[in-house]
């Protein structure tokens, strides 16, 4: 079948000042269909669409538009060809109401307000859009944050929609709505480009995939030969074995290594972040916190680490009473930390890697001899770490912050999981990983399990926490919601449950 | 490898900054109907035919390298100590009181040990209270540092006007010290002191402490990230007022060098601007310790240039040109590093073009 795409990306290259993020990309898009960007992270998805969208400019190959060759300079440009992009970090001014915002540089002068925001709210509702457009960014959830987003490429009458990794941020029943609306969409022949690394999804809703990864494009398939497993070893490159979860809860005989018994902590503005949350967790435990970002998870991290005090409540830890403790005592006392911002927290990029090892490590006098740094120690310490879990660098001189974002992790996870001898906290580790990384997390948690270590696992993924725990609760609103043994929940319970909604019969 | 390269990109950069930089600065001098070329050879070959001449760099280096490392060793931290020249006087006027008290009454090398001690220790004093400012209040060590000098200076008017004033008491400066207390002169018919040697061992210390130590490892990670230093276990507080009190320490030092090197007395407003062009040395070396050394040999060549210039005979030089020259070449210095960091952007996707693989 001939049809002719409305927009053609031919040999598109684009290098940055460390990386080739795109290599001779072509790629076409036709009316009334789904195309489905499937990669891992760094894999040149978001780029490619970055430069259609007119905000990176591309050093070779060239865009058409209707067939017509394309000059896109900026994301002006790519709206008058009828491109709109929903980036993953929204473009919203948060003291503007959703109105205001879509008519954002579309108007001059006089402003009739109450007719913009008639005519905006009956365009969402013809969509479906269940989103008050006439009330503060900052008053509304982050899936209706993304419905204006969205309303906002509608307004302006685009007939291509790139959406990137659109559901990063969304509950599964706020996804479910956004699938349904680009279902309705393309019916009447606009097309979509949605960006995932999320197999789930694209066997969902593309009409076609195309799989990228190093920069390259690795492979095309049709709706009708879509399948699970062949896309997943395109997208990496080999295959991927889950590590297999040993459900005889041998932990429940265990003792208690972390208890936290109702812990409160109030923001400078007196508002609530954490009531009384409590929980326990036994060696050999993988205790699961589920929750959308947001809810209070970094701060309870913020806590446990030592790094805020509670308002109220106690922690113990080994049967110690650790609420008051430092930051160095936790460290000191075998409590590793993977933290969710790394570069901000775990790692300092400008630093080597054997450097990064010694960031935890500069009191245990574990590589330091009167004060001066046994290098050759740590150096060695460092290539074995690169070794044992295959991290990408060619020594431990590297700078951390020229590895990848897995690589990085990788090297977190090295360094906490020889600190933390007792207990190990992983605020949403696998976050924005590509499959490589996220399976090696996986099975390096299984393994420490395995010897007996307590593991927090804070997570909003809920595949990543059925696979991983032995107990799941979840966190809304700095509240724990409820705790239920893996096997209890279903996907449709927990998601409800992470929107505050506890489902009938639990 | 790498790393090789961008340290050699470093020095190449620098060196046709400055080259630029005289060559401007000098072809200045055609406006004044001046001959630049004849003039700049001129000086040179006078600085050059006298050994005195060519001593006066390293004299004029010596403070030079100490206030540069007082404000490459906080930069280190991510701090910004503006506040060596008071840092400096705070040093000199411990200087000058002990050489003033012990001078010819206790052996020259005690003397001379004591005064470098006391003289850090003052510096330190300054230094450190800017370093507890911050900790304790957060208050802007940028701002902090630079208001503390202005109040040192203060501090050592009112020792001038009073228990430091010379005996005459005629004008704002304090009697001369015994020889006994002059650091000794290394290199015969000149000036150059023994201080010049303590200043490069002073930034070969820094280089050790902060490459090969723990605490120096600890500077360099709150400097680069506070959080994840923080969450390392290290008191970044504690690092802010140690890295303060070393930095002041080393300004403190230069005290030593200028008064029982060179002055021989302390006098009102003297060496006034040995602290700002501390930091653009710190700045031209990369805050790099032994870079600093070879900086403040650079900027004491440029130095002795304009005075050698404002010297000449027979011509109308001002002796402001000094600045004007140093002005100019820490331009170019700047533009350069702006030039280099954008040209290795470039050279990088130009070899990934050709190379190929992602």
């Amino acid at each position: 079948m001939e049809r002719t795409p409305i927009v053609e990306l031919r040999h598109i290259s684009k290098y940055f000042a460390k990386v080739v993020a795109n290599k001779d990309v072509s790629l076409k898009v036709f009316p009334g269909e789904v195309l489905a960007l499937l990669g891992e992270n760094g894999a040149g998805k978001s780029t490619i669409m970055k430069i259609l969208y007119g905000l990176y400019k591309h050093d070779d190959g060239e865009i058409l538009i209707h067939s017509k060759k394309a000059d896109i300079r900026s994301p002006m440009d790519a709206k008058k060809s009828g491109i709109a992009m929903v980036q993953q970090h929204f473009s919203l001014v948060s003291t503007h109401t959703g109105t205001e915002n879509i008519i954002l540089g579309n108007t001059k002068g006089y402003i009739p307000i109450s007719a913009y925001n008639s005519k905006i709210q009956k365009l969402a509702n013809e969509y479906g859009f269940d989103v008050p457009v006439d009330v503060k960014i900052e008053k509304l959830a982050v899936g209706q944050q993304q419905k204006i987003e969205i309303l906002k490429a509608l307004y302006l009458n685009v007939n291509i929609l790139i959406l990137d990794e659109p559901t990063a941020v969304l509950t599964p029943q706020e996804s479910e709505t956004l699938m349904a609306f680009i279902k309705s969409y393309v019916k009447k022949g606009n097309s979509v480009i949605f960006i995932t690394h999320k197999l789930k999804e694209v066997m969902e809703v593309a009409s076609r995939v195309v799989v990228m990864r190093n920069g390259i494009v690795v492979g095309e398939r049709q709706r009708e030969e879509l399948e699970e497993h062949d896309l997943a070893k395109l997208m990496i490159g080999e295959e991927i074995v889950a590590p297999v979860r040993d459900s005889s809860n041998r932990w429940e005989k265990l003792p208690t290594i972390l208890e936290v018994d109702n812990i409160s902590l109030h923001d400078s503005k007196n508002t609530p972040i954490l009531t009384d949350i409590s929980f326990n967790i036994h060696a050999s435990e993988i205790y699961g916190i589920a929750g959308v970002s947001g809810n209070g998870q970094d701060e309870l991290c913020d806590v446990l680490c030592g790094l805020k005090k509670p308002d109220r409540g106690k922690i113990y830890f080994k049967d110690k009473d650790i609420t008051d403790s430092s930051i160095l005592e936790h460290n000191l006392s075998g409590l590793g930390y993977v933290p969710l911002d790394r570069l901000r927290d775990a790692i300092i990029p400008g630093m080597t890697l054997s450097e990064n090892m010694l960031l935890k490590n500069s009191f245990s006098g574990k590589w330091s001899n009167k004060g001066f740094i046994k290098k050759i120690e740590l150096n060695n310490y460092t290539s074995d770490m690169i070794e044992k879990h295959r991290i990408k660098a060619t020594g431990p001189a590297d700078l951390s912050g020229g590895l990848s974002g897995g690589n990085q992790q990788k090297l977190v996870l090295g360094r906490e999981v020889d600190i933390g001898t007792s207990l190990l906290i992983f605020n949403q580790p696998t976050r924005g990983l590509d499959m490589g990384a996220v399976d090696r997390i996986h099975h390096v948690m299984m393994e420490e399990k395995e010897r007996g270590k307590a593991i927090l696992l804070i997570s909003t993924e809920i595949t990543e926490l059925f696979e991983m725990c032995d107990v799941i609760s979840v966190m809304y609103r700095g509240k724990i919601l409820g705790e239920y043994r893996n096997g209890e929940l279903n996907t449709d319970n927990l998601g409800l449950l992470m929107a505050g909604i506890r489902p009938e019969g639990l | 490898m790498a790393e090789r390269n961008t340290s050699f990109n470093i020095i190449l950069y620098n060196s046709v900054a400055v080259i630029i930089g005289l060559l401007i600065s000098t072809g200045l001098l055609a406006f004044m109907k001046i001959n630049p070329f004849d003039i700049v050879a001129r000086t040179l070959s006078k600085i050059f035919a006298d050994k005195y001449n060519i001593g006066e760099i390293f004299v004029k280096a010596t403070p030079l390298i100490f206030t540069s490392l007082a404000f490459a060793f906080t930069y280190k931290a991510n701090l910004f100590n503006i506040g060596a020249q008071g840092q400096f006087y705070a040093g000199s006027i411990a200087a000058v009181s002990l050489s003033l008290l012990l001078g010819g009454r206790v052996p020259r090398v005690l003397l001379i040990l004591i005064v470098f001690i006391t003289s850090a220790l003052a510096g330190a004093l300054v230094g450190g209270c800017i370093g507890i400012a911050k900790a304790k209040r957060n208050a802007n060590e940028f701002l902090v540092s630079m208001m503390s000098t202005y109040i040192v200076n203060a501090v050592m008017d009112y020792l001038l006007r009073t228990a430091l004033q010379e005996t005459k008491a005629e004008y704002m400066q304090t009697d001369a010290i015994v020889p006994q207390s002059y650091l000794s002169i290394i290199i015969p018919g000149t000036r150059v002191h023994s201080g010049f040697i303590i200043a490069v061992l002073a930034a070969i210390a820094v280089w050790i402490i902060l490459d090969k130590t723990i605490l120096g490892f600890r500077i360099r990670a709150v400097g680069m990230n506070k959080h994840a230093a923080e969450l390392g276990g290290i008191n970044t507080k504690l690092i802010f007022v140690i890295s303060f009190l070393i930095a002041g320490g080393l300004a403190g030092m230069a005290g030593v060098t200028e008064i029982n090197g060179v002055q021989h007395m302390l006098l009102r407003n003297f060496n006034s601007s040995i602290g700002s062009f501390g930091i653009g040395i710190a700045i031209l070396a990369n805050a790099n310790p032994i870079g600093c050394i070879f900086a403040s040999i650079l900027f004491g060549f440029l130095n002795v240039i304009g005075t050698t210039m404002g010297r000449l005979p027979g011509t109308a030089i001002p002796a402001s040109l000094v600045e004007l020259i140093e002005g100019i070449v820490m331009t170019c210095v700047i533009i350069a590093t702006a030039l280099r960091v954008y040209m290795g952007g470039k050279a990088e996707k130009q070899r990934m073009k050709e190379g190929g693989e992602a």
